[in-house]
């Protein structure tokens, strides 16, 4: 027999090994080693000879050829013992719940040879930071080892230590206080339950990063008790919001998925949305109705409601119209406010009293859970640590030092605590103060249950062995209290207790309880009167805070998935600014201008809120922002949250809300910005109508182009060189997206980047607009000038253009996701030298990265510029060192989509692995392809039915109606590019 | 005549005793190999190495119908073996006479070991079959250049009898060259001889047929696929549900050989799968906390990876055999990749080969339409667009 054999790719390899292997891990062989080579260090301040020429010449030849040789040898491993549910290349679905103090949701879970991939929608819907969480499972900047000191310390000497540090406490009588966000999970409420019996004097207090204090303690005046109220959005008939982006993330999850369903123009009727808010949120971009008004207004503004709905004749001038709609729909509205103050929110429980909408759109008898802090708590437990009065701390994945704008004080008490113990996913910036720091599980590696909104119940399951060396909050507690079963065990008897069929519940992922419920009852709380101001309008310009979809409360900013999505509304990515509109901007001197490549670059001004200045802050020109207002994102200007979170942007936490002194200083800031210009310029890339004229004609708004013939006008599909593809004999794949529900949420955005193995590509390259993703979500905002009004007030064509180019003050906003359209007489193939573009009968555009060599004419060619260079390989060179470029990132890629390598277009490929996937199965099952079974990643992903997929061809999936509703149009028609993608009209409520 | 009588009546002899013996492999190896061997060594049971000569037939006989009760008779010598092998009795197997006398003929004639012969060839094992083209055609070059040199010599050699003039070989070699239409084709013959000969280098660049990188362990699936006649999907699972074929797992050779502790070969091959488990064949148990380790196999079939490609949609939808693929597996004593594994060698066969649509609900709607379409001719794969580049490219 032959000994096992080894393969060299040559001499070179044979006898040099450490060089060669240098070489190969290198993408440019040119920057490799020349200088290795030559050993001559004085190569550069010499003259280069011809002989040293021939050596560089002859070396780098070899090199390249040695690059390019293939290793023959590849292993095929096996397990040892297979466990029986796992079948390689088969993926297995998992359903638990997602919670991590500010989200919350019931998913399921995509898992390939035991890794997860992907994240579905199973109860709740699912926005861009549930979608991406599964990445922040392999962030390897989580905390891997529990350590004391900054030592890595045994889990037995970590746990005999605290356990007779909190005896000795507890024996003192001294204060132990164990300190969560809002505690959703019933078990962990009698674990910490179970924990103060064993010890004395423990209290448990909950911390939110994005506190719902005032609402709680409102309902708590109003109708004695402490949660809070489901929205039912969905039977909403006039909506008015102060503020709160519920669509972003304020209240349930569900309030996204239940306001479009209040909006479907198919049902000829739609929920009337007034949004008054300063900052503009997601929400405000989807309202019928905008409002811009200062913070310092809106008290007044309710009181001022208030009053008008109880009997007052006037009302301010501005919400005349909602005021009398509000009271016209009595027990069909909803009215909700964002505010911190808890007598505004007394005055909005009361005029949704007046208005009747307790228990029909504002359920109080069937609440949420979902956040339940209270600001008093924290801020007594702050100065109890500053007294001295803790003597034991418990964390669990909370971050007060960086969430609190009081953190300073809580950093200073904490220097006062005995024992500090820190449960977290991250040595962050609070954990990092804390003496004994044990690593958590990641949701996607533990047990669990929630209890989000009364009634219903979800269960969190382990999907993976736990990555690193952690170990859940509630086994430590566990531990800790001497017990030994460990909670998978305590969760299932706490159950089991309850009579739950443990295995069908784990295995829906959620359960619902009967449980018996009493509608609370309204009561005036006393001195409410005293409540009612004047609207008192501050002279000064405001600042408030916001939050963006992408980051959230900036729990997971080391995810690289979330850093570079761009935001909806501003579309930059990287970055947090301060927004504010171009009428403060010119008052301040402060500007935003394209530099010669055309990325964004703005002024820098120092920032001064609440007695906390930041310096160097950029400024982003955002049409929307009220006058004289101006707001930052949360989320940003961590220093421990890794290496792709930290140091981006200011924290915006510090600042709360106030007086805003703002100087402009010099220097400016370079923005990344996926989209650089505003407005449509008088194009209908998007179409829209209003909601009257789309009832009288559904096909209003929606008008075809026409070109003159000699057969007369005929519409482009009409005028073309091209014969037709044949798409009437087997499937043809289509999509359809509605503009009128689709709310920017961006979810789908991530969603394609974990199907796709779509690459992050950093700040630097974003400003190049080398951006890699396949699916873009573009914003165009309205501008004051239209065609119609140069027309009638006869202006020039060059002064409409140059002024259509800036947008309203207060501009109506769309949102209209981008992806390959999937043209069926495509531009790009006709171009491409190389057919590495070709047609599928399917209708699909195939895309065959292997046989692409880079001419980028298709890109070039695209009308819709969704083709994507690979300008690196993005997966092994050290300069983008992300998710891809990092052993634990890479767990996440999905094994049936190839990593795409330098120097190839790439683009959406209407995610063709699941097709092909969904097209197997029902080969197998001798089954035609099922309309619910076949999705994109992004239709999938997207939580108000704005995205459908299926097969045109097919008469049971519901694509094949949407393709002949009047709505529908193709983008750019007048290309007559044919595309599988096509969109239905937005409609507005105007009325 | 008598010559031709007598190689006849012996090859007869020979035919009957080979068929006995067959017959005899056949039962030993479906009824008795999972407990004894045919050598000394013991398994569940005694090595069989000459028990005919140990026992009589009779003995034997009335042993393997019925041991227990033979036992129970209170036979000496039956209660001796009972004994030793842990009072465990043999199952009942019930014979025809002529199946025992195959039988035990098999067991006094056992098949002589064969001797594995040694590869002896590092790296790629390449099978030659004939020479390629550009080989002939260099081979009748040099053989036409020796001719004429002969040719020259001769004809030098004679007029160098006949005292005429004569020119030297070399000269005369080059005076064909200077000739412009001799220059002109030898060029030409050159150059074809030479892009010939670079088209079939850069064609055979990654194409690995034959294949046959040394395994880890000597595994044969000629002894387990051809003669034990194991069916692929007992090993190769998923082939049916899967993109993978999958590559069984240490615990599924354990099935069989938690008894078979001992093959053609020995126990040294099996051994390694004991040691990746942790099994103690003499005590035939697991070894307790045991650190597994998996068995790291060299994959043969390597597909790069920007070609997807998936078994169940050709072994279950279309309904292919292994060795349509794989070639004639089932007599491979080492595996070597058959089939090209390039991407004409794919097409090839979606050009050629017609789907199974009958009786598949799913194609029922686009077989209607593609029956007019393609009216009276063969619906091959690439018909329903199994040519496409993005079907096997994302």
């Amino acid at each position: 027999m032959t000994k096992i054999k080894t393969y060299w790719k040559g001499l070179a390899e044979f006898n040099q090994k450490p060089l060669v292997e240098k070489l190969k891990q290198n993408e440019f062989v040119e920057e490799i080693a020349v200088d290795d080579f030559l050993s001559d260090k004085n190569i550069p301040s010499t003259s280069t000879t011809r002989r040293d020429f021939l050596k560089f010449l002859g070396f780098s030849t070899a090199a390249a050829t040695l690059a390019s040789c293939e290793a023959p040898i590849v292993k095929s491993i096996p397990y040892v013992n297979k466990p029986e549910e796992i079948v390689p290349g088969i993926a297995n679905y998992y359903a638990t719940t997602m919670y991590d103090g500010h989200d919350y949701a019931s998913i399921l879970v995509k898992t390939r040879e035991g890794r997860p991939i992907k994240i579905e929608s199973n109860k709740t819907c699912t926005n861009a930071r549930v979608q991406a969480s599964v990445l922040s499972l392999y962030d390897s900047g989580r905390l891997k080892e529990p350590i004391k000191n900054n030592n890595i310390i045994s889990y037995s000497s970590l746990d005999s230590e605290i356990k007779s540090q909190l005896s000795r406490i507890s024996e003192k009588n001294g204060n132990i206080v164990i300190l969560t966000p809002s505690l959703i999970s019933p078990s962990t409420r009698k674990l910490i339950n179970q924990f103060s019996s064993k010890y004395n004097n423990v209290k448990h207090i909950q911390l939110d990063s994005v506190s719902s204090h005032s609402i709680l303690e409102a309902n708590k005046l109003s109708f004695d008790t402490r949660v809070l109220p489901m929205y039912r959005f969905d039977k909403a008939k006039v909506i008015a919001s102060f503020g709160a982006d519920f669509i972003g993330g304020w209240g349930h999850p569900n309030n996204e998925g239940d306001y479009i369903k209040g909006r479907n123009p198919k049902n000829k009727i739609m929920s009337k949305h007034y949004q008054i808010e300063s900052t503009l949120t997601l929400t405000g971009s989807n309202a019928c109705e905008r409002l811009q008004i200062k913070p310092s207004e809106q008290k007044g503004l309710l009181s001022n409601l208030y009053e008008y709905i109880v009997g007052k004749s006037e009302v301010d001038k501005r919400i005349e119209k909602l005021a009398k709609n509000l009271k016209n729909n009595k027990g069909n509205s909803i009215v909700v406010c964002n505010s911190n103050d808890i007598e505004t929110q007394v005055i909005v429980n009361a005029i949704n009293f007046e208005l009747e909408n307790f228990e029909k759109t504002i359920i109080l008898s069937k609440p949420s859970y979902l956040k339940q802090a209270s600001d008093d708590e924290v801020n007594s437990l702050i100065s109890d640590m500053n007294n001295g009065k803790i003597d034991a701390l418990i964390t669990h994945n909370v971050n007060p030092s960086y969430t609190l704008q009081n953190g300073s004080e809580y950093d200073k008490g904490l220097k006062k605590v005995g024992l500090k113990v820190a449960t977290s996913l991250y040595k962050d910036e609070s954990a990092s103060q804390m003496t004994y720091c044990v690593p958590d599980n990641h949701f996607l590696e533990s047990w669990g249950d929630a209890h989000p909104t009364f009634g219903e119940y979800s269960l969190m399951q382990p999907t993976i062995k736990q990555l690193f060396n952690g170990r859940q909050f509630q086994d430590s507690l566990m531990v800790w209290m001497g017990l030994s079963d460990g909670y998978q065990k305590f969760l299932q008897v706490f159950y089991n207790n309850w009579g739950i069929n443990w295995d069908k519940a784990l295995h829906d992922g959620y359960f619902n309880i009967n449980e018996d419920f009493v509608s609370p009852n309204y009561k005036y709380v006393d001195g409410f009167n005293g409540f009612l101001t004047k609207i008192n309008k501050a002279n000064y310009i405001e600042f408030e805070m916001a939050e963006k979809i992408s980051m959230g409360d900036g729990s997971q900013s080391n995810n690289p998935w979330l850093q570079e999505l761009p935001d909806p509304l501003s579309r930059a990515s990287w970055d947090n600014y301060l927004t504010m509109s171009a009428a403060t901007a010119r008052k301040l001197g402060v500007k935003n201008w394209n530099v010669s490549n055309g990325a964004l670059n703005g002024s820098v001004v120092s920032l001064t809120v609440n007695g906390l200045t930041y310096t160097n802050v950029p400024v982003m020109i955002q049409p929307g922002q009220a006058l004289d207002t101006v707001s930052m994102a949360i989320g940003y200007g961590r220093t421990a949250a890794g290496k792709c979170g930290n140091n981006i942007g200011f924290n915006a936490f510090k600042l709360g809300y106030g007086k805003a002194d703002i100087k402009l200083i010099d220097g400016e800031h370079e923005f990344a910005a996926t989209q650089l210009h505003h407005t449509m310029m008088g194009r209908d890339i998007v179409k829209e109508t209003t909601l009257a004229d789309y009832i009288l004609d559904p096909s209003s708004g929606n008008k075809k182009a026409k070109y003159l013939t000699y057969k007369g006008k005929q519409p482009a599909e009409e005028v073309t060189l091209w014969d037709d593809h044949d798409h009437k004999t087997g499937h043809f794949w289509n999509q359809s997206i509605d503009l009128s529900l689709c709310t920017g949420c961006a979810a789908c955005v991530i969603a394609c980047h974990a199907e796709n193995n779509v690459p992050v590509v950093g700040k630097e390259e974003i400003r190049k607009s080398r951006d890699m993703h396949w699916l873009r979500i573009d914003r165009y905002f309205s501008s004051e000038m239209t065609k119609q009004k140069a027309a009638d007030e006869n202006i020039s064509s060059i002064e409409m253009y140059a002024e259509m180019e800036d947008p309203s003050a207060n501009p109506e906003v769309v949102f209209q996701p981008v992806m390959c359209q999937h043209c069926n007489k495509a531009p790009c193939e006709n171009v491409c030298p190389v057919a590495a573009t070709t047609h599928s009968r399917e209708g699909l555009n195939h895309m065959t990265y292997n046989r692409c060599i880079g001419t980028r004419y298709c890109a070039n060619n695209c009308p819709y510029k969704v083709r994507r260079f690979n300008w690196f390989k993005y997966n092994e060179n050290d300069k983008f060192d992300f998710n891809m470029n990092d052993d634990y990132g890479k767990m996440v890629l999905n094994p049936d989509v190839v990593v795409r390598s330098r120097g190839v277009i790439e683009k959406c490929s209407m995610c063709i692995q699941m097709i092909q996937a969904i097209k197997l199965k029902a080969k197998m099952t001798g089954k035609p392809v099922a309309d619910e079974d076949v999705q994109t990643a992004c239709s999938s992903a997207c939580s108000t039915g704005a995205m459908v997929f299926g097969d045109a061809n097919n008469e049971t999936h519901s694509i094949y109606e949407l393709k002949k509703d009047e709505r529908m149009y193709s983008l750019l028609d007048h290309l007559n590019t044919a595309p599988s993608v096509f969109y239905q009209t937005k409609i507005r409520n105007k009325s | 005549m008598i010559f031709v009588r007598y190689f006849i009546l012996l090859s007869l002899f020979v035919s009957l005793n080979i068929l006995s013996a067959q017959t005899g492999e056949e039962i030993f190896k479906r009824d008795c190999a999972s407990c004894h061997m045919i050598t000394d060594a013991k398994l569940i049971g005694p090595g069989l190495k000459g028990v005919t000569e140990k026992y009589e037939r009779e003995w034997l006989v009335k042993w393997i119908t019925n041991s227990s009760e033979f036992i129970a008779s209170g036979d000496e010598r039956a209660i001796a073996i009972w004994e030793e092998y842990n009072k465990i009795a043999m199952p009942a197997f019930y014979y025809s006479d002529d199946e025992f006398e195959a039988l035990f003929s098999y067991l006094e004639n056992p098949p002589v070991e064969e001797v594995v012969a040694d590869a002896d060839v590092d790296g790629v094992v390449v099978a030659e079959d004939g020479m390629d083209a550009s080989t002939q055609l260099m081979l009748a070059a040099l053989a036409l250049l020796i001719i004429s040199w002969v040719l020259i010599s001769v004809k030098n050699s004679l007029k160098e009898s006949l005292n005429e003039e004569t020119v030297s070989v070399q000269q005369s070699i080059l005076s064909f060259f200077k000739k412009p239409i001799n220059k002109l084709f030898s060029v030409l013959f050159v150059a074809i001889i030479g892009i010939k000969l670079f088209y079939d280098v850069t064609m055979g660049i990654a194409v690995t047929t034959n294949y046959q990188p040394k395994q880890p362990i000597a595994f044969s699936h000629k002894l387990h696929a051809g003669m034990q006649g194991v069916d692929c999907n007992y090993c190769h699972s998923s082939a049916r549900t899967s993109k993978h074929s999958g590559i069984p797992s240490a615990n599924v050779c354990m099935n069989c050989h938690n008894a078979v502790a001992e093959g053609p070969s020995g126990t040294e091959e099996i051994q390694k799968i004991y040691d990746a488990v942790g099994w103690d064949p003499d005590k035939r148990q697991y070894i307790e906390g045991y650190r597994q380790k998996p068995i790291e196999w060299i994959r043969i079939h390597n597909l790069p990876d920007h070609a997807y490609f998936n078994h169940s949609q050709h072994v279950s939808v279309a309904g292919l055999e292994c060795q349509d693929c794989h070639g004639p597996i089932q007599e491979m004593e080492e595996v070597y990749q058959y089939s090209e594994l390039t991407m004409g060698w794919c097409i090839d066969c979606h050009r050629e080969s017609a789907v199974m649509m009958a009786d598949n609900e799913y194609y029922d709607e686009m077989h209607k339409k593609l029956k007019v379409k393609y009216a009276g001719e063969k619906i091959t794969v690439d018909k329903i667009g199994g040519l496409e580049c993005g079907k096997c490219h994302y």
